[in-house]
């Protein structure tokens, strides 16, 4: 009888979604100045540093530290939405026991899962508009001839960095939904995130690599979101379309598993 | 229709209608089949052992389990087929405290009465009310984590009553709480009864149901074994007077036959034997006639609790 198919309410989702953006309100200074220096950093010590070491010509016509920058935007909103849905979530589901009394209102246990989806989705987009003012300012005062931000498509970014961070939210809370244990999640980062975070393209292109490289990161989520990000940076082509397309089906053909196992979790 | 009756039959109207209710997880049934009606404005309890099938069935009515087999109506909708609908009419006051804790005790209140969408005038209103009602007022603007065990239940009922429900259920509301706490607990429990809300609670205390419930259960191993008020319940089961010997040598062995030929029930337990009779006198006399030496004599009405552990076994709670 527990088979059918649930379908999250907008009302619900939107009433948990809600919830998180109180609380965010209340701390949100304190919350995000560490994903504002995060990004900084690697843009410090590989776009510059490491930069300086790759030959004049950088990657793709143009420098190292205009390749890595975009690709940053990605890699932060997958973080972000990572450590929303997995960490966060599973405070609330074991520890504090949020969802156990929010699913004795009319809120459903489905809405609490896209409503977690759409809230790490929104802390993805605020993290990376925030990051991406200070890049497209960075940019054009260091060296305003060649700025990390050069097109105007860039104002869609922060939209697609929502889609990016519901795509990595719903991953996450699979693996939440599946684990009873919080260090469990240090197989989800070393094995999954970080190898997303190294191989996606940011800091060198996969496709110069042989076969079957470039063919498996086609496969992966952060690759496209990468792609997206970058074309959106310095001006899309056609190609983005397709990325687009593949984070959108990706998306809508996982979201449903979580949240029929959180469903089993919250409901006996 | 005379008002007299008309109050009678009103009175007698259920809210709650269970039919064979059943829950099982795995292979193992929580919940056996279990038959029970409550009525509008009364309260009623679930007494039983741990692991007697209570939370189940507390969790099936507010929509946290799902019933295996059986019919549970709740104030008048089928609970499977209508899971928002019994969920807006009914305030859930769980077991173990899940109050929000990065929310203020006043903000834990107004996020609540937002998953019931509730315009924001209401929920504010019945804040302050709520607050009032469970004298948390000065702590409106407190962090949950500052509270006492007793402050964050009393939270937990307010939070209960946003909704304006017609059904209260509490899952052990006084676990755990200091005489005091229990007390004022208590005393906002009956407040809400007099306002004519349904209260359906579990509880381990006989005492708490002696004092809160109009009718109540016990359950055992996933069964009600009986169900009456408090007064019929003890005058079924148990004869109304008790006499309670205590003693640490073997003169306790010599006293059962004694007991058992004129009491009407005898139970051993440790080192006390109670003797349950109509004629606590006559016994007595019986006693000092034989010469049998007793260190302790303590004379007693009945109450529920000779009646829970004459059901459901005085080994168990040992």
């Amino acid at each position: 009888m527990n088979s059918q198919i649930r379908l999250p309410s907008p009302r619900g989702t939107f009433r948990v979604w809600q919830r998180n953006m109180t609380i965010f309100r209340k701390y949100w200074k304190t919350i995000m100045f560490p994903n504002f220096v995060e990004p900084l950093l690697y843009l410090a010590a590989l776009g510059l540093g490491l930069g300086a070491f790759i030959q004049e010509g950088g990657i793709q016509g143009g420098t190292y530290v205009q390749y890595i920058a975009p690709g940053l935007l990605a890699s932060n909103a997958m973080f972000a939405a990572s450590f929303e849905s997995t960490f966060n979530t599973f405070v609330k589901l074991k520890i504090d026991r949020i969802y156990d009394a929010i699913v004795t209102t009319p809120v459903n246990a489905e809405d609490v899962v896209a409503g977690e989806y759409l809230w790490a989705g929104t802390r993805a987009a605020l993290y990376g508009t925030g990051f991406l003012t200070v890049l497209a300012i960075l940019g054009f005062t260091l060296s305003p001839e060649a700025p990390l931000i050069s097109s105007f498509w860039a104002l869609l970014i922060p939209p697609m960095l929502l889609l990016i961070g519901v795509m990595f939210s719903v991953m996450g809370t699979l693996f939440t939904s599946l684990i009873q244990r919080i260090d469990l999640y240090a197989y989800y980062f070393t094995l999954v995130v970080t190898p997303l975070f190294l191989f996606s393209g940011i800091f060198f292109p996969v496709e110069n690599f042989p076969a079957p490289v470039p063919q498996i990161a086609w496969f992966t989520p952060l690759y496209h979101a990468v792609n997206v990000c970058r074309e959106l940076a310095t001006g899309p082509s056609v190609a983005v379309l397709a990325d687009i397309a593949w984070i959108l089906v990706f998306t809508s053909l996982l979201a449903l598993l979580p949240i029929r196992f959180m469903r089993r979790r919250l409901i006996s | 229709m005379s008002t007299e009756q008309e109050r009678g039959a009103r009175a007698r109207e259920s809210t709650l209608i269970a039919r064979d209710l059943r829950k099982s997880y795995g292979e193992f049934q929580a919940v056996r089949g279990v038959d029970f009606e409550v009525y509008r404005g009364e309260c009623f309890g679930f007494l039983g052992p741990n692991g007697a099938g209570k939370t189940s069935t507390m969790r099936m009515i507010y929509g946290a389990a799902v019933p295996t087999g059986g019919e549970l109506m709740v104030a008048g909708l089928d609970v499977t087929r209508h899971e928002r609908d019994v969920k807006r009419r009914i305030g859930v006051v769980p077991q173990e405290n899940n109050l929000d804790d990065d929310l203020e005790v006043k903000e834990n209140l107004l996020v609540y009465g937002r998953y019931f969408d509730l315009p924001k005038k209401v929920i504010l209103q019945r804040a302050e009310e709520l607050l009032d009602f469970v004298q948390l007022t000065d702590k409106a603007d407190a962090q949950v984590e500052q509270l006492s065990g007793g402050m964050k239940r009393r939270l937990l009922i307010a939070r209960a009553l946003i909704n304006d429900p017609e059904i209260v259920v509490l899952d052990e509301p006084t676990t755990g709480l200091d005489p005091q706490a229990r007390h004022l607990v208590w005393e906002r429990l009956r407040e809400l009864a007099r306002e004519g809300k349904t209260l359906i609670l579990t509880t381990h205390y006989m005492e708490e149901a002696a004092q809160l419930c109009d009718r109540l259960v016990i359950m055992e191993s996933g069964r009600i074994i009986t169900q009456g008020s408090p007064t019929q319940l003890i005058e079924e089961h148990v004869s109304p007077q008790v006499l309670e010997f205590r003693s640490r040598d073997g003169s306790l062995e010599k006293l059962i036959e004694i007991a058992e030929a004129e009491a009407d029930a005898v139970e051993r337990s440790g080192e006390s034997l109670l003797a349950y009779t109509s004629d606590a006198d006559a016994l007595m006399e019986k006693v000092r006639g034989s010469g049998i030496e007793v260190e302790n004599t303590v004379y007693r009405q009945a109450g529920l609790e000779d009646v829970f552990l004459r059901l459901t076994g005085r080994s168990l709670t040992n």
